[in-house]
């Protein structure tokens, strides 16, 4: 493990007008961490890992990718996205592009690559992701499942450093939800960097290093992932994991 | 075919011609100020936005006989340029359609998801680029319905600049109709061309639309 962590939050809050969604978050992530963050709804999960990219200002504390601060008036936000993938709940696929369009666009115009090797490469990732037959398909004929493997694919083209996932399931129906953690477990065996917001806590258990719980815009734990599920500290996390666990 | 209609044929397709012609130069000017109105709106240009605002208030709150006026009395005598009847009914068009044009690029605009708009930053695009890429060719697409509609309106409108002196169709029709008098056939196929034309244009919208259709 680098000296230096990957991503590191420090004292980070946020409101929108008065109402404050994250109070005082600090965490460090290191490069080849997989870091599950979980927690009731409402608690700032996705404004978490949505203020690591920038997509989201932050009011006061400090984010830093690479060392770089996130958040700073001088920062290229455009070059510092380009190497963090980003997987949303609602897959976001560009719907006039077929899904190999959507793989090469940010290839094309943010990584000047030729249209010949954004579209090799794009074809490579969609293989990885099992999905090479369909790549000239348009996303409104993919089912759930399949548009989240393209949107892992359009986030994994830009060869990232490090993958946000902000619950990358919870939109898709239950016998596709395994098809898109099948992807992402591969990902975190080759030893990608991910920040992933989900309930899957077979996932959190199978590979994250460490489990961090949220509740009301605080960072309540965030401890190996063993000792999570072993024993929750907080009465509010054991709370928690009953619930989603119990069914 | 009527007989009368038949004798003044040449005079009645040169006038079919200058309708086109000035449908065409609306269509294509008014579509480019529109996207530009559109765009400054959407994207709330500063010193830009109020003057869109007003520039569509005021245009779609003038009947299009003012419009047409103005582009060929009242704008060439303020600013001490010499026009003519053609040139001042195309630009009329161009500013009239624009105003209605603007609001329905517009609702394609906002149309469009912000989670697109998010995913496109996330990859590193800037934002002008996930506009153009991204958001327009999605709000042109469903705006397709809208602006076709305008396009049929304004290939009927431009009969009003026979009023400033245009032979067009109406009017070449009006100048056959004074010599040979015979209305209801020189009307009737007049009227039979605009349904025609304004059908095909329809069609044309519905194909492209259901050719370049975002199903979601």
């Amino acid at each position: 493990m680098s000296a230096a962590p990957l991503i590191v939050l420090d004292h980070v809050c946020k409101q929108y007008g008065t109402n404050p969604v994250l109070r005082d978050c600090s965490l460090s992530v290191a490069a080849g961490e997989i870091v599950v963050v979980c927690g009731p709804s409402g608690s700032g999960k996705s404004t978490l890992i949505k203020c690591i990219n920038g997509l989201e200002p932050y009011q006061s504390g400090s984010i830093r990718f690479e060392g770089q601060e996130v958040g700073a008036r001088g920062t290229d936000l455009p070059r510092l996205r380009a190497r963090i993938g980003m997987v949303f709940q609602s897959f976001e696929l560009y719907p006039h592009m077929t899904a190999v369009q959507n793989v090469m666009l940010a290839q094309v115009h943010v990584l000047k690559r030729s249209r010949a090797e954004a579209r090799e490469r794009s074809l490579e990732l969609l293989t990885r992701v099992g999905l090479r037959e369909r790549a000239e398909a348009y996303p409104a004929n993919l089912s759930g499942g399949q548009q989240q493997r393209v949107a892992i694919a359009r986030a994994l083209a830009l060869d990232p450093v490090a993958m946000l996932f902000d619950e990358p399931t919870s939109a898709l129906d239950p016998e596709m939800i395994n098809e898109v953690l099948d992807v992402m477990v591969g990902l975190a065996q080759d030893g990608m960097t991910m920040v992933v917001v989900t309930h899957e806590m077979g996932f959190a258990r199978r590979v994250a290093s460490r489990v961090v719980f949220m509740d009301e815009g605080r960072i309540v734990e965030d401890r190996p992932s063993e000792q999570f599920f072993r024993a929750p500290e907080t009465e509010r996390a054991r709370i928690f994991l009953s619930k989603i666990i119990a069914h | 075919m009527p007989e009368v209609i038949q004798q003044n044929l040449p005079f009645l397709l040169a006038g079919l011609a200058m309708t086109a012609r000035l449908a065409a130069i609306g269509i294509v000017g008014g579509t480019l100020l529109g996207l530009v109105l559109a765009i400054v709106r959407h994207a709330r240009i500063p010193l830009l936005n109020p003057l869109a605002v007003a520039y569509i208030e005021i245009v779609r709150g003038t009947p299009l006989l003012v419009v047409l006026f103005i582009c060929f009395f009242a704008l060439p005598s303020f600013f001490g340029y010499r026009t003519n009847a053609v040139d001042a009914a195309a630009l009329g068009f161009v500013l009239f359609i624009a105003a209605y044009l603007a609001e329905d690029f517009r609702s394609g605009l906002r149309s469009v998801r912000p989670g697109l708009t998010q995913a496109g930053l996330a990859t590193g695009l800037t934002p002008v680029q996930v506009f153009f890429l991204i958001v327009l060719p999605q709000a042109v697409r469903r705006a397709i319905p809208p602006v076709f509609s305008q396009y049929v309106r304004l290939f009927k409108f431009t009969s009003v600049a026979s009023v400033i002196g245009v032979r067009e169709l109406t009017g070449s029709a009006l100048l056959v109709n004074a010599r040979e008098f015979q209305p209801v056939a020189i009307i009737a196929t007049v009227a039979l061309t605009y349904l025609v034309i304004c059908s095909a244009m329809s069609l044309v919208g519905r194909w492209l639309y259901a050719r370049l259709a975002i199903r979601s």
